[in-house]
């Protein structure tokens, strides 16, 4: 094709320089306004922090984390609490996908008391808070199934809350893969089972993961409502310091930025996920 | 092959299996209450605690756990209120075309999604309440205002010696309830079509005219069926604040399963009530959503 | 180029670029349109006909370069480019009417709330203008009740409550079924008898032959060619635009 009139006009060769945009409207300035308002919150926060009537004692927060005794390392309670929550998350995330695929294999199924079952569950589940579902648990169950320790009821109890949401994106992560699929594999001669295997999940379980790594966050939010019933996780191992120190505000703020630490990294994570498995496909 | 078939339902292997294991589940736990525990129930202390006979106006009046639902109630309403003003202009910002105001709806909203609620809410108490509640002079009003102004105070906020509580509980409920609203109102805008900005635009109408008769009115339709679903978010959630010691329905069972001696029965009619109040909501709001759905456009 | 009167065109367009992000949608553009001028734009789909006709009102921002637009020049300010977009009515390919809003009152809300008439002059106003496009009994109907060619109709009636003196049409029945397309060109030569000064982006050529003082052919981001229609479908000079008209004259 000829590209005789490509050449005439004056301006192509030239290189473009940009539209002044004007400095007040620039993204550069937004985002050094951004960086002032945050650092006006620190300093205000900061600002009427030292004009409380309260002594600030943050060179006593050090020993809680770790001592060194004899040459010897030893963790304090805030990071052993941090243990405990993340044992938490850890086996929690466990009990979560398994109560989340049987309830959402039950609603898949064709299964009336399978239908009836998991409803009964995600209705109940949803309708009543978690306070009360812990409290459940730890007042009621845990006598009636002789659970002897309270760490592992807390843990079912936040399984069980987690599962629905669990049992959710499993069931909507099997549903998004087309119809067409099923009776592609029934013409080939799959079972049922077998087209699970080999062709629903395969193309189901990358959709599902970046919610399912967002659950993991929600447990470690969530597990600080344990400290309502004696798991000595790291709220209620800040509830005791407070209790023996009276540094209310230092504890708070420190465990406030250890779990977001966690909950960020997590998150991040959840947002890597989800960026390279929407460029895979 | 997966659900469709729900209409012809037969009984297979799987529902062998599902009832053999709640029958077993049943079982094992009436053995462990009957033979194990040789638990008494006693569901009579629920009663009383529902209504009383009040002896000067000799009349049933609310007892503590219907008290705690109306309250629980009540600071749901008010969350609810405070956090769709604040959700929807962070929701807005969020739009922005400027990266001042989407940042910052940005920070707020991730910051409080990565926050768990109960040292938000410990450290939000403790540290705010102890700043601005001063300031706001809420100790002040309770103790110089005339009886009517209290009562009136007290019917909008619950006991005045707890107002603070309350208060501090009620904001940063709303302000955990306002991320989550936030992005309601982000996607409901985000999903209108770009067109319709621009044929606003191109009758000469401003970015605030824009948002008002045309974003707006086309967003609502699509955010209040999650909005409904909030309110319910809040009535379960709002039983956080019992922590610190707003006296809601979670607060009180906990206070009147301590005092009778009565776990069981008195936690499990909680769950009961939630349950009640929270499905009735979902069900209600479900069939609004129906009957305003026959009318759209 | 010029029509020779000497009078000065009430759209310029001198050397303008527009860039999305690294990709240069515009070279070059330089164009002038008269009062009661139509032209009508054509060339194949990505030339850069919407982006053309979208930085007239400013809908994209161009980098470099002049556009002026009944004596105003176009740039950040932006009380003026409120002013000018109120002067300049556009037709969208997919209408972009108010789903929310009846027939009626996509007519008024620019009367309304742009101009602040009354809503009693602005119905008025509507009125007439539906009348004009011949559908005053849809007036209390919502656009998803109407065809798509009655919806195009609503979405002209609405850009001439502004009483815009120049209107800019973007493919306005392309996305319409044959049977309707006839009933918006229609309304279009109606207004095109009217003096209504008019930029339109189309491939129905029967239209073009009709109503165009100027043909313009775009590829690539650059204005091909540039004609009466008289020379521009029996001689057109550029071997792109022979093979375009070719194409489309198949159809
Ligand atoms: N908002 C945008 N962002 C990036 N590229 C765009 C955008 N709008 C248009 N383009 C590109 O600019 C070119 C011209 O587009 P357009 O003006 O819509 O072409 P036409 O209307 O002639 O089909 C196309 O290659 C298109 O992909
Ligand atoms: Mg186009």
């Amino acid at each position: 094709m000829p590209a005789i009139d490509v050449a005439q006009s004056a301006n192509s060769g030239k290189k473009l320089n940009r539209r002044k945009v004007r400095w007040w409207k620039s993204r550069t300035f937004d985002f050094l306004q951004f960086i002032a308002l945050i650092a006006f919150v620190v300093w205000i926060t900061w600002r009427s922090a030292a004009a409380m009537d309260y002594r600030w004692q943050w060179y006593r927060l050090p020993k809680y984390f770790y001592r060194i005794i004899d040459g010897e390392l030893i963790w304090g309670p805030l990071i052993n609490g941090m243990f405990v929550t993340l044992e938490i998350a850890a086996w929690g995330m466990v009990l979560t996908l398994i109560i989340g695929l049987i309830t959402a294999i039950l609603r898949l199924s064709d299964s009336f008391a399978g239908q009836v079952l998991a409803r009964t569950y995600l209705e109940t589940i949803r309708n009543t808070p978690l306070l009360v579902q812990v409290s459940i648990f730890y007042f009621v169950l845990q006598p009636i199934l002789g659970i002897n320790n309270p760490l592992w009821t807390g843990i079912l109890a936040l399984a069980f809350f987690e599962g629905s949401f669990a049992s959710e994106i499993i069931r909507a992560g099997i549903n998004s893969v087309p119809r067409g699929q099923w009776e592609a594999s029934s013409t080939v001669g799959l079972s049922k089972a077998k087209t699970y295997i080999y062709v629903i999940l395969p193309q189901a379980v990358p959709l599902m993961l970046p919610p399912l790594t967002g659950i993991l966050v929600n447990l470690v939010k969530h597990s600080a409502i344990l400290s309502f019933v004696a798991v000595f996780e790291l709220t209620t191992e800040a509830r005791n310091l407070i209790g023996d120190t009276f540094m209310s505000f230092e504890i708070w703020f420190t465990i406030g930025a250890m779990y977001l630490v966690v909950t960020i990294t997590l998150s991040t994570l959840v947002g890597v996920l989800e960026r390279r498995i929407g460029r895979g496909r | 092959m997966v659900k469709q078939k729900s209409a012809k339902l037969t009984i297979g292997v799987l529902d062998v299996i599902v009832l053999t294991s709640v029958v077993a589940l049943v079982g094992f736990i009436a053995y462990r209450v009957n033979f194990v525990l040789i638990y008494k129930w006693d569901w009579s202390v629920i009663p009383t605690y529902l209504f009383r006979w009040d002896e000067k106006t000799a009349s049933l009046v609310p007892n503590l756990l219907i008290k705690g639902m109306i309250a629980t109630i009540r600071v749901a309403i008010w969350a609810m209120l405070v956090s769709s003003i604040l959700g929807v202009i962070l929701g807005i910002a969020r739009t922005s075309d400027r990266l001042l105001p989407r940042l910052v709806s940005w920070a707020y909203v991730e910051f409080i999604r990565n926050i768990p609620p109960v040292p938000f809410l410990f450290l939000f108490y403790f540290f705010i309440s102890s700043q601005i509640m001063p300031i706001l002079g809420i100790d002040e009003f309770v103790y110089s205002a005339s009886p009517q102004k209290l009562a009136v105070a007290e019917f909008m906020f619950g006991p005045a010696n707890l107002m603070t509580n309350f208060l501090s509980g009620m904001i940063s409920l709303s302000m955990m309830s306002a991320a989550y609203i936030a992005e309601i109102v982000r996607s409901g805008i985000q999903v209108i079509p770009k067109g319709q900005r621009e044929a606003g635009q191109t009758i000469g109408l401003s970015p605030f005219a824009i948002m008002r008769y045309i974003i707006l009115p086309q967003a609502i339709q699509r955010v209040v069926p999650p909005l409904a679903g909030q309110f319910i978010t809040l009535i379960k959630d709002s039983s956080l604040i019992a922590l610190i010691s707003v006296q809601e329905l979670s607060f009180l069972a906990m206070e009147i399963a301590i005092s009778e001696q009565r776990f069981f029965e008195v936690w499990i009619f909680t769950g009961f009530m939630y349950f009640t109040v929270c499905y009735s909501c979902a069900k209600a709001f479900g069939w609004l959503e129906r009957r305003m759905g026959a009318h759209r456009y | 180029m010029s029509d020779g009167t000497g009078k000065q065109a009430m759209i310029q367009l001198r050397g303008v670029n527009k860039m999305f992000g690294d990709f240069q949608a515009l070279y070059d553009i330089n164009l002038d349109v008269y009062q009661g001028e139509r032209v009508v734009i054509c060339g194949p789909s990505g030339s850069g006909k919407s982006t053309l006709i979208r930085c007239i009102n400013r809908l994209e921002e161009h980098e470099t370069g002049e556009i002026i637009v009944d004596g105003i020049r176009l740039d950040d300010d932006t009380r003026k480019i409120a002013e000018i977009r109120a002067e300049i009515g556009m037709v969208f390919q997919l209408f972009n009417l108010f789903p929310h809003l009846s027939v009626l009152d996509n007519c008024t809300l620019g009367p309304m709330k742009a101009r602040g008439i009354s809503r009693t002059e602005a119905q008025k106003l509507a009125m007439r203008y539906l009348e004009k496009v011949r559908i005053p009994e849809q007036a209390g109907k919502y656009p998803s009740q109407l065809s798509g060619g009655q919806q195009q109709r609503v979405a002209i009636a609405r850009s001439l409550c502004m009483s815009p003196k120049i209107m800019l049409f973007d493919e306005p029945t392309s996305a319409l079924d044959p049977e309707m397309i006839k009933e918006v060109l229609d309304v279009m030569i109606e207004l095109a008898e009217t003096g209504m000064t008019m930029i339109c982006v189309t491939h129905e050529m029967g239209f073009a032959k009709t109503v165009a003082d100027k043909m313009i052919f775009m590829d690539e981001g650059r204005i091909v060619e540039e004609a009466t229609p008289a020379e521009f479908f029996t001689n057109p000079k550029n071997d792109r635009t022979k093979l375009f008209l070719s194409q489309i004259l198949l159809h």
